[in-house]
Order: structure tokens, then C-alpha cells, then sequence
């Protein structure tokens, strides 16, 4: 069994004093996929931002790739895409120098090809040098996903990545995590339902009142295995 | 330091870009000279201590708007976070956002050199050669610890006010001993007779750009 | 040991020491030939600055190790001494001005060192806005605490900036304290004991307020774990009830 992606042990949250996540134990091994469903408020984007080393736990640990998430290295960093509800982007620059800056940070070795590349899956070719803040929502939440996979990371952190998006958008980041599931990347994101993705099977976690609640949230998660939906109870 | 690069690159396209921080800077420099050339009734008297003086007041309030305004570009869209979570170093974050800094500071020096000139009636000759080491001395200074402090100011409530009110004190030592160096080379001074006042200003650049390279990561963390 | 004992002794002993020095500076020193009567704040004066900025340095040492360690209590210490630090700089600059008037008659002079105190002043005020400009997180803390450190260390430059400055254009009043012109040896014993009273006074104050602070701390984690508790409580109420 290899070590997971994805660990908590304990973790815990609080602003000011609220707690936002209390106790939640979470395992993703490598190559697996796992979303997690819950309200507005119930902790989802905080568990993200916590995993991404973006804010520390205020209790329990958090480690991603075997690390502590509040010490993370470049390059386990450089392993890391993630999307929020917050594109990253910058606003006056084109989308291809939005991609070509974070292809440069990540230090790929063709900045300029891969933002091309990237440009294409997402179906933005055509406005490749218009400034984002042209951009509608749909156009932004799909150069977003650019952004986070460019770098092919091995975790991908989506903080409800089909928001804002119509049809053929979803369809397209759908397309896109299916592709780096098949990579072997691991996927944790999060949703208020769970959505269908064809061709990739995850398993399901709810978070509620700070909480892990579902029924399987101790068990371990294998690629290709049974997945226990939490729909439907 | 590919990201060094690259960022400073960025803010540089985004500048160009818009041009409006830089005319931003421009405007503020000229009105802090206007203002102080009524204030001191510096049209009538050709004083060299005015002209030093008036010219380190524009810089510094130059200096704290375009520090402001290097961190400024990352607050749209959550940008900040983007490169926190990249594997770039946040020291090399903070060269790059100082770097920023030091070349708004400097395209506004120039301007106030032209304007203090202008407005207080002096000369443009080799005294406003010797000024440049003494000027590139307080930009220096002054940028890395504007940088460093904006980062924290940007994000608490007080903001806007509460840069000057750090900064201010903090930079008094090379205030004192750039405004000094600069009047007498005003006066016609040479540099090597303001060997005391230069290395004040050598010791304050050291010191904060070392500080603001180390004590950078703690402050732009999220919680 | 513990704290309120520790309070209670500081207490006592700042007691004893100021009723000393105050004996010694108006019942047995001689005055200065010079100046008089309004000499002796000198005595109020320089252990007034050495505490100012003594606790300055105490901002600075406390925010290294919470930056460091980051235990909460670093920083209750940090900001405890930063208001401490803040009254007794507030202090010496009014009795600066005290002075300055009878003997030079103006209420203000820039000689060097009222003038390095007020910058201390001026960092001091920076520091408790920003903290009082802002909630009380970590956050916040931990840029409390770069503040602090980049502060102090500026402090020796503006003392030699300072210094320098006043050489070259000296204040048209020109000061002469210091603990070189001391003849006689009662001033010298004078000052030493008004130095240990105001530290005593400075270390008692600073205990308190460090207290005050830690308490406070205490109570936010404990709000914490309660709310916590609360929350698995009611957890069970809303399985049975779902």
C-alpha cells in the first residue's frame, strides 16, 4: 500500500471562536479521486486552503505528499494545482500571459507551448489575447482550470470547480480531470451535490458542522473501487 | 530565480500596460513640490535646504504610493494566493515586489529632480549629478522597507494611513542624512565630504533589505 | 513562584525604592551649580529613557521568539511591554519638556536625545495602532512582531543619524547630562537608586499587564474548546433527531 496523497488527523479550524472543521480524518491515496459535498459554510473551501498550505490548522495536522502542509517545499508546491472560487488571475493581463506566467513560476520548460496547449483543451484558443477581464465568469472559472493543471500536478485541489459554468463548460473541466485522473493525478474537490462525471469513479465524502460525516469516512479509498454515494440515503 | 524574473516581468507588462501607477506618481511628486514651494515661499529665495528638503518630502510620499502599489496588482482575484501556492519563494517574492517598488521610486525621483530644479529656481549641473548615489541611496532604503511594511499595512483596517505612520519613523535616520548630503551637493559639495552621511544611509539599506528578505514570509501568510 | 507572588514583591519593592529615590533626589543630593532646581529631573529623566527603550528591546525580543516558537504567549508579552514601554517614553518626553522650559525657556529643544526618545515615541504609537487598527489573530500578531524587530533595529542607526545631525548644526541650547558630569558622588548614588526604582516600577506594571494579557488569552482558547464541546454536545441531539 502506498502512502497517501492526502492525510488529516484531527484537524481542526476556528475563526476567531468558531469552529469551522472539528476532528475531520481524511485519507487519499494516490490516484484516487474524492469529492466532498456540503453547504455553504460547512468548511469545504477551509479544508482546501488548509491542504494547499494556504492557512494552518489551528488543531490535529494536515499532511500532503507525507509532509506538514505549513512547511510545504517548492517542490512539493510545484505538485499542487488548485482552483477556488478566486481565479488567481490577473485581470489586465491576456489569458495566454496569465498561462505563461504560471507556466514560469512552475518552471516548465515551454512556458509559451504548454499555455498554447492548454489554451486549446479549455476552449479559449480564440480569445487567447484577450484581457481576462473581458472574460465572463464560465470563460475565467476555464482558464482557472488552465492555471491549476498546467503544471501536470500529481494533487489537484478543486474548490467546486462546475461553478458558474454552463453545459459545455462542465463538459470540458469534466474532460479535464478525467484526463489527469487517467495520468494518475489525485483529485479532492468539493460541491454542494455531487456531480456525474463519465468514465471516472469517485468516492464521496459530506461535510456537515465541521465534520466528516459520511458513513465511509474512515475507510480508505482505492481507485476503481465501489464508491458509497451519499445521494440518496 | 526564474520566478524572480517573472514576476518582476509581470508587474512591468501591467505597468506599461496601464501607466497608471507611474502617473500616479508623477502627479503626487509634482504636487508635494507645488505645495511646498507656497508653504516655504521658495520662489523668491534661492536656498539649496529648501530645494534638498522639498525634494525628500516628495520622495518619501512617492516612495510609500508606489510601494502600495507594487502589492496592489495581487489583491484582484486572490492573486496573492496564487503565488503563495506556487513554489515560489516568498523572499524571492519580496525582491521582486522591492524591485517594483525601487523603479516606480526612481521614475519618480527623476521627475521631482526636474521639478525641484524647476520650482526652485536652480541649475541643472553637476550638483544634480552628485545627487543621483545619494538619491539611489534613499530609494534603495526606502523601498525595501515601504515594501516590506505595505505588505503588512494593505491588510489591516487602517490601510491607507497607517503606511506613512510606520514608515515615517523608521526611515528618520536616512531622511536626516539624505536631505543633509543632498543640500550640500546642492551646495556644491563633493561626494567624499559627505562620507558620514553616506554611510548612514549604506548601513540603513544593508539592514532593511536584509530584514525585509528574511521577515517577508511572515508577513504575507494568510490567517 | 508564581505570578501574583511575583506581582506582590515587585509591588513592594517598587514601593520602597521610590519612596528612596524620591528621599534622595529632593532631601539628600546637592542641586547642580548650574542649572538648580530643575536639574534634578535629570534624575527622573535617564532612568526613564532606560526604560523606554529597554522595553522597546523587549518588543523586539519577544516578537523573534514568537515568530520562532509561536506560543501566544510571546506575543502577550510583546504587546505588554509595548504599552508599558509606550508610558514611560510618554513620560520622559514630558519631562523633557519640563526641563527644557525653566532652564532654556522654549518648551521643546531637538537636542539628541529628546530627539532619538521621540522617534522611539512616534515607533511605539505605530505599533499600538497597528495593533489597535486590527482583530486579534495570529495574523496580526506575527506582523506586530516584524514591526517590532525592524523598529529596534533601526534604533542605533537613528541614534547615530541622530547624533551626527547635532554636531554639525548643534541645537542653539546644547544639553550637558550624561553620567559624566557627576562630581560628587551623592549624584552618582542618586542616580542608581532612582534607575533600580523606575526599573522595579517598569517590571511591576509590565507584570500586570502581562497578566491581564495572558488571562485573556487563556479565556479566548478556552472559549474555543468550550465552543467545540458545545458543538459534539449537539451533534448527538441532531443524530437522534435525523
Amino acid at each position: 500500500m502506498s502512502a497517501p496523497v492526502v492525510e488529516t488527523h484531527s484537524l481542526a479550524k476556528t475563526y476567531g471562536l468558531a469552529p469551522v472543521l472539528r476532528d475531520v480524518d481524511l485519507r487519499l491515496l494516490p490516484g484516487a479521486g474524492a469529492f466532498i459535498v456540503g453547504g455553504n459554510g460547512a468548511g469545504k473551501s477551509t479544508l482546501l486552503r488548509i491542504l494547499a498550505g494556504l492557512e494552518a490548522p489551528s488543531g490535529g495536522h494536515a499532511l500532503v505528499f507525507g509532509q506538514d502542509t505549513r512547511k510545504l517545499a517548492a517542490r512539493y508546491r510545484r505538485r499542487i494545482g488548485m482552483m477556488a472560487h478566486q481565479s488567481f488571475l490577473y485581470p489586465n493581463l491576456t489569458a495566454r500571459e496569465n498561462l505563461e506566467f504560471f507556466g514560469e513560476l512552475y518552471s516548465l520548460a515551454d512556458p509559451q507551448a504548454s499555455a498554447d496547449q492548454w489554451l486549446g483543451r479549455v476552449g479559449l484558443a480564440e480569445v487567447a489575447d484577450a484581457r481576462v477581464r473581458t472574460f465572463s465568469r464560465g470563460m475565467e472559472q476555464r482558464l482557472s482550470a488552465a492555471r491549476a493543471m498546467l503544471a501536470d500536478p500529481a494533487l489537484l485541489l478543486l474548490d467546486e470547480p462546475f461553478a458558474s459554468l454552463d453545459h459545455d463548460g462542465a463538459e470540458i473541466v469534466a474532460t479535464l480531470i478525467r484526463g489527469a485522473v487517467e495520468r494518475g493525478a489525485s483529485v479532492l474537490a468539493t460541491a454542494h451535490e455531487v456531480p456525474e462525471i463519465d468514465g471516472v469513479e469517485f468516492a464521496v465524502f459530506e461535510i456537515s458542522r465541521g465534520l466528516l460525516t459520511q458513513r465511509a469516512y474512515k475507510e480508505e479509498v482505492r481507485r476503481g473501487g465501489r464508491i458509497r454515494s451519499l445521494l440518496g440515503r | 530565480m526564474s520566478g524572480f524574473a517573472a514576476v518582476l516581468r509581470k508587474d512591468l507588462r501591467l505597468e506599461l500596460r496601464s501607466g497608471e501607477s507611474t502617473l500616479a506618481l508623477l502627479a503626487l511628486s509634482m504636487l508635494v513640490l507645488v505645495v511646498l514651494v507656497f508653504a516655504l515661499d521658495a520662489a523668491r529665495v534661492r536656498s539649496v535646504d529648501a530645494a534638498a528638503g522639498a525634494l525628500w518630502v516628495a520622495m518619501v510620499f512617492a516612495g510609500m504610493l508606489g510601494a502600495n502599489r507594487a502589492l496592489l496588482a495581487e489583491r484582484d482575484n486572490g492573486a496573492m494566493r496564487g503565488l503563495l501556492l506556487s513554489p515560489l519563494d516568498p523572499a524571492t517574492l519580496y525582491a521582486a515586489k522591492f524591485a517594483v517598488a525601487l523603479i516606480f521610486m526612481a521614475v519618480a525621483e527623476v521627475g521631482a529632480v526636474i521639478l525641484m530644479v524647476l520650482f526652485f529656481n536652480l541649475e541643472f549641473d553637476a550638483s544634480i549629478a552628485r545627487l543621483a548615489p545619494i538619491l539611489a541611496l534613499g530609494a534603495l532604503g526606502f523601498s525595501a522597507l515601504a515594501t516590506l511594511l505595505s505588505a503588512i499595512t494593505g491588510r489591516t483596517r487602517g490601510g491607507d494611513m497607517l503606511l506613512p505612520i510606520l514608515a515615517v519613523p523608521i526611515f528618520v535616520p536616512a531622511l536626516i542624512a539624505g536631505v543633509k548630503a543632498s543640500a550640500a551637493a546642492l551646495a556644491g559639495a563633493q561626494l567624499a565630504s559627505m562620507g558620514d552621511w553616506l554611510k548612514i544611509m549604506i548601513a540603513f539599506d544593508v539592514l532593511f533589505v536584509t530584514a525585509g528578505y528574511l521577515l517577508f514570509e511572515h508577513v504575507v501568510g494568510e490567517d | 513562584m508564581n505570578s501574583s507572588a511575583i506581582r506582590n514583591w515587585l509591588g513592594y519593592s517598587t514601593l520602597a525604592l521610590m519612596l528612596a529615590a524620591l528621599f534622595m533626589v529632593f532631601d539628600y543630593v546637592p542641586p547642580e551649580a548650574e542649572q538648580g532646581i530643575a536639574q534634578l529631573i535629570f534624575y527622573f529623566h535617564v532612568p526613564l529613557a532606560w526604560v523606554a527603550f529597554a522595553s522597546f528591546g523587549l518588543v523586539a525580543i519577544a516578537g523573534i521568539f514568537y515568530l520562532w516558537l509561536g506560543d501566544q504567549l510571546w506575543d502577550d508579552l510583546g504587546y505588554a511591554a509595548a504599552e508599558t514601554g509606550m508610558v514611560f517614553c510618554t513620560l520622559m518626553i514630558v519631562a523633557g519638556s519640563i526641563w527644557a522650559k525653566p532652564i532654556w525657556g522654549t518648551w521643546w529643544t531637538w537636542d539628541s536625545r529628546l530627539t532619538t526618545t521621540f522617534i522611539l515615541w512616534l515607533m511605539y504609537g505605530g505599533y499600538l495602532m497597528l495593533r489597535a487598527s486590527a482583530d486579534d489573530t495570529p495574523q496580526v500578531a506575527r506582523f506586530a512582531a516584524v514591526l517590532g524587530i525592524v523598529a529596534v533595529l533601526d534604533v542605533p542607526i537613528v541614534i547615530a543619524s541622530v547624533r551626527l545631525w547635532r554636531t554639525i548644526h548643534p541645537a542653539v541650547l546644547v544639553t550637558k547630562q550624561g553620567g559624566h558630569g557627576l562630581e560628587d558622588p551623592r549624584m552618582v548614588a542618586t542616580l542608581l537608586v532612582c534607575l533600580a526604582a523606575f526599573t522595579a516600577l517598569w517590571a511591576w506594571l509590565l507584570m500586570l499587564r502581562f497578566t491581564q494579557l495572558r488571562t485573556r488569552s487563556r479565556m479566548s482558547a478556552l472559549a474555543v474548546r468550550i465552543a467545540f464541546a458545545t458543538a459534539a454536545a449537539s451533534d448527538k441531539q441532531v443524530m437522534e433527531l435525523g
